[in-house]
């Protein structure tokens, strides 16, 4: 059992997207090791964990939106002008590499005030504005790049790409930016708002928290973090495309979801966000090591994703009732797709 | 119902009259299969006849270092032949649907040849063939639209990617004569290059070559994140690689340090040249011994033969004899023959130096963008 009862405190509850992804990612390490080896090796996990803490990056912003009940698809678009700007501009030269991330990080704040300004003053649909918003940022690689992006600097390929003490120096940044989300949203009063208002907007308005403010800095700080996966994915990949943000999307929203983060806002999870994205990369591996074919490789990472948010997404003991047809409907049963709310 | 301006009036009335002399030129001028005989413009390539013609270049997508170095090509190759009197450019920018208005509008517009690169495949070959049979020259290269030459379009210029296989295959063995372990890595799933290539490189290699991925290739997209994912797997894989094969050789600039972090050599390279990679080689090849590079050119000139060909066909000149690009060899590290790998360090790492556009000329096409 994952419970633990105590008689004088409420019982302690480990959430339940947790300790399905936890499992999930047990499982196809588990199953690795027993049916290809090979992606668990040391070189395999050395090249899947840069990949995962750049997913894990992202899949973090996209939580703070989803927390908010939206969904932020300029995750493409800010991941890939992050990685132009950062190669093109400096191109080549370590000295100016500083100034392109200054650059970068001045776009991902610019956006991320559209984006909320759209969202949370103008009540557009987040979907439809952050669409909006991806069609300028690819408006802008092309402005800057013509979609050519160049070569990462020595510097920056040191930075994302390297490792210290047998540890990529992306790891270290995914668990930075987790520290950092985790005890900003965990243990600040500011944090504990932002949550608060995502799980429930109109009591939030009530009790006098600024719900529109704390809306649009969702976005910022997501674009923030999108910014940071983009210059990661520069120094990682060296010889970057100009749309090498595209192959984030759906995978952020997918992290999110696996976490346990309702789609309906509210509570994050940060921590099962990183694991969920340590699952998705580790599945990948798992799949080319099995040395299947493309489709199957795509069909079961599909299939693992619709059983791993099956998992804890469905009522399974109500499903199981209806499927009996037998016994009255117990009152204190948890609806399935219940929005997880703060107290 | 607000009455319409006699300005829109008078639009709409010349919009209709200029299509209705489209539909007028489509009876009286030439495709090229009209030409008498060939004539020729003193001074300039035998493809360059008499004819004053004017010129449109169509791209189905743009956005990138190797399609600016061979738009820059093919604007170079037109500039070689004074008849053509006017040189336009358009990019689909990935979009069929603009791609087939471009035709359609550079049609109306009453451009006499359009070479064409057809991105989107046979979804092109409609627009294509009205073009044609609006009495354009038309050209398609490198990309296969069905259809047939003469019914459907001038003439189709192709690439032998069967060449380049058989050019990889030849090098490996005489790097390998005794078989071994080799990998090969193609674009998306089903692409017809990676087929070809493949093909070439087994009408030169027996079966003591032993091809480690999945067949027929390791998916990449061509993307270097999932190059770098797809061959971290492989060698997690396969203790012994002798040989990679690839077709896009810049995108494996980010995923070969891999090896090293696997505390192996980089193996032998077969692919298509590129800055990024020649410079890759110099700074790695002591480190690594086993690593040797071969690289075919990357294809830039293919869009020269198509102009020669839409240029010849609508000015009356020669055409040339061949349909197909054959990309030539380029770089080999091992023999120096027909050229050691070359880096042109002070230059961007995504120009093309087996392109015939002079290296500084493609710097400055890629800077100014």
């Amino acid at each position: 059992m994952w419970e633990t009862a105590r008689p004088s405190k409420p019982p302690h509850r480990l959430p339940r997207g947790f300790m399905a992804i936890t499992l999930a990612t047990i499982l196809v390490f588990a199953l690795g090791a027993v049916v290809a080896p090979s992606s668990i090796s040391h070189s395999a996990i050395i090249g899947m964990v840069p990949f995962a803490a750049v997913l894990a990056i992202a899949g973090l912003g996209q939580m703070l939106v989803v927390q908010h009940g939206g969904i932020d698809l300029s995750v493409a678009g800010g991941v890939s002008l992050a990685v132009v700007i950062v190669t093109h501009q400096p191109d080549g030269n370590d000295a100016r590499l500083a100034a392109a991330v200054a650059m970068a990080i001045a776009f991902a704040i610019g956006a991320g005030l559209l984006n909320g300004v759209l969202v949370s003053r103008l009540r557009l649909n987040s979907i439809i504005a952050t669409l909006g918003v991806n069609a300028l940022f690819y408006g802008a690689v092309f402005v800057i790049s013509g979609g050519t992006p160049r070569s990462t600097t020595r510097l920056l390929a040191r930075i994302a790409g390297d490792l210290t003490c047998g540890v990529p120096h992306a790891a270290v940044f995914a668990v930075a930016a987790l520290v950092a989300v985790s005890l900003l949203t965990k243990c600040t009063v500011a944090g504990r708002r932002f949550e608060a208002i995502g799980a429930n907007p109109s009591a939030a308005r009530a009790v006098g928290l600024r719900v529109r403010l704390h809306h649009t800095l969702a976005f910022v700080w997501a674009q923030l973090l999108y910014c940071l996966a983009g210059i990661l994915l520069a120094g990682i990949t060296n010889q970057p495309t100009a749309f090498q943000g595209d192959s984030l999307l759906l995978p952020s929203v997918a992290v999110v979801v696996l976490a346990g983060t309702s789609l309906l806002g509210g509570r994050g999870f940060p921590v099962a966000t990183v694991i969920a994205a340590v699952f998705l990369r580790e599945l990948q591996q798992f799949v080319l090591a099995l040395g299947v074919d493309t489709s199957v490789q795509t069909l079961v990472q599909a299939i693992a994703l619709a059983v791993g948010v099956a998992l804890y997404s469905v009522n399974w003991s109500s499903v199981r009732r209806r499927l009996l047809g037998r016994g009255p409907r117990l009152a204190n049963a948890a609806p399935a797709q219940q929005p997880r709310r703060n107290p | 119902m607000k009455r319409r301006s006699p300005v829109i009036a008078l639009a709409i009335t010349l919009a209709v009259a200029e299509l209705a002399l489209a539909g007028c030129r489509s009876k009286t001028s030439s495709n090229g299969s009209d030409v008498a005989a060939a004539t020729h413009l003193a001074g300039a390539p035998d493809w360059c006849g008499t004819k004053q013609i004017t010129l449109a270049q169509l791209d189905g997508f743009g956005g990138n270092s190797w399609r600016l170095v061979t738009t820059a090509s093919g604007a170079e190759e037109v500039k070689k032949c004074p008849s053509v009197t006017s040189y336009q450019y358009a990019n689909g920018n990935g979009d069929t649907q603009k791609s087939i208005s471009d035709i359609q509008a550079f049609t109306a517009k009453g451009v006499d040849a359009m070479v064409v690169f057809a991105d989107a495949g046979q979804a092109m070959l409609p627009a294509i063939r009205s073009a044609y049979k609006a009495g354009l020259v038309v050209v398609p290269y490198r990309v296969e639209v069905g259809g047939k030459a003469g019914v459907d379009y001038t003439q189709f210029v192709g690439a032998s990617f069967l060449n380049d296989g058989v050019n990889w295959g030849k090098w490996i063995k005489s790097i390998l004569p005794g078989g071994g372990n080799l990998l090969f890595l193609s674009g998306p799933k089903g692409n017809s290059q990676g087929n070809d290539e493949l093909r070439g490189m087994k009408s030169v290699l027996d079966d003591s070559y032993k091809f480690i991925n999945e067949p027929p290739y390791d998916v990449t997209n061509w993307d270097p994140a999932l190059t770098q994912t797809v061959l971290t797997a492989e060698i997690a894989k396969n203790p012994k690689i002798d040989v990679i094969v690839s077709d896009f050789g810049p995108s494996l600039v980010g995923a070969l340090p891999v090896f090293q972090k696997s505390g192996r050599s980089i193996p032998a390279l077969a692919t298509s040249d590129g800055n990024a990679l020649g410079c890759f080689w110099k700074e790695n090849h002591a480190a690594n011994p086993d690593f040797k590079l071969f690289t075919v050119a990357t294809g830039n000139d293919n869009v020269r033969l198509a102009v020669d060909w839409a240029v010849a066909k609508a000015t009356g000149g020669t055409p040339p004899t061949s349909t197909t690009f054959e990309a030539p060899m380029f770089e080999d590290s091992v023999s120096g023959k027909p050229n050691p790998v070359e880096c042109e360090a002070n230059l961007p790492g995504d120009i093309y130096l087996s392109a015939k556009l002079a290296k500084d000329v493609q710097a400055t096409v890629i800077n100014n963008k």
